[in-house]
């Protein structure tokens, strides 16, 4: 798995590539638990994820509770085939705000 | 001559590392028996947390535990066989998170369920046993 991070104004970008599994979602929670704490909005980018498992799931749910307790905003964009699958099949999906593209992603309020 | 049934056996010890070992043999064994590529991802994925389950609470995330995954090739699709030695599975949480809710945890085995035609957890004098079929549905 290949995370990075960058900035579009206030906002932080989060883009992965490769498996988020139980031996990985780890690092993908650092990653984006450390970007919460710099900037008032996240942005994850899920276009380049080839699979990910529950681990991985409930990750983002971890990172969105805490962006609602601090008052901040977690969004997901380009949610690959394999991602909304596991979305589906955990029943998730309507908890978390999802765009097509970053521009959207970038827009929403 | 019959048919000749597929048979693989695994023996991996609890270290995550090497689950995307059995992910990249089992997506194509699938593909291979006839299942499309959405059911592949579903199965695989299954496994993949079957497996998770076993290094998480059996063996509580040590990685030096043993596990054999035993996968058959049958008549009607597919079982998957997981044997380890850590601790036996608590039932009472198995699938007890509500679906929808926002909590983190207890996403896998409902994942499992889901995939799967059969799923059955014993405790064997072996150790803990996990047998899950899922059923090749032939369109005509």
């Amino acid at each position: 798995m290949k995370i990075s991070v960058r900035e579009a104004g206030p906002v932080k970008i989060v883009e992965v590539e490769g498996d988020v599994d139980l031996g990985t979602s780890p690092d993908l929670r650092r990653t984006l638990f450390e970007a919460l704490q710099q900037a008032p909005k996240l942005a994850l980018n899920l276009a380049s994820i080839r699979y990910i498992d529950s681990s991985g799931i409930a990750t983002l749910i971890e990172v969105l509770k805490d962006s609602q307790r601090l008052g901040k905003e977690f969004v997901l964009f380009g949610l690959s085939p394999a991602v909304q699958q596991v979305f589906r099949l955990t029943h998730v999906i309507r908890i978390f705000q999802v765009f097509n593209s970053e521009q959207e992603a970038l827009e929403s309020a | 001559m019959p048919p000749v049934d597929v048979q693989l056996k695994f023996i991996l010890p609890s270290d995550p590392r090497y689950l995307p070992v059995v992910r990249a043999t089992i997506a194509p064994l699938a593909a291979a028996i006839g299942w499309d590529e959405s059911e592949c991802r579903a199965i695989t994925l299954a496994l993949d947390e079957a497996l998770a389950n076993i290094i998480r609470h059996a063996y509580q995330n040590r990685t030096d535990g043993r596990i054999e995954l035993e996968c058959r090739q049958s008549t009607e699709g597919l079982e998957f066989t997981l044997l380890d030695h850590g601790e036996p599975p608590d039932r009472s949480k198995i699938c007890a998170r509500q679906i929808g809710c926002d909590q983190p945890g207890g996403l896998g085995s409902h994942i499992i369920r889901d995939v799967m035609d059969t799923v059955c957890y014993e405790l064997t004098p072996e150790g803990n046993r996990f047998t899950a079929t899922k059923r090749l549905r032939k369109t005509i």
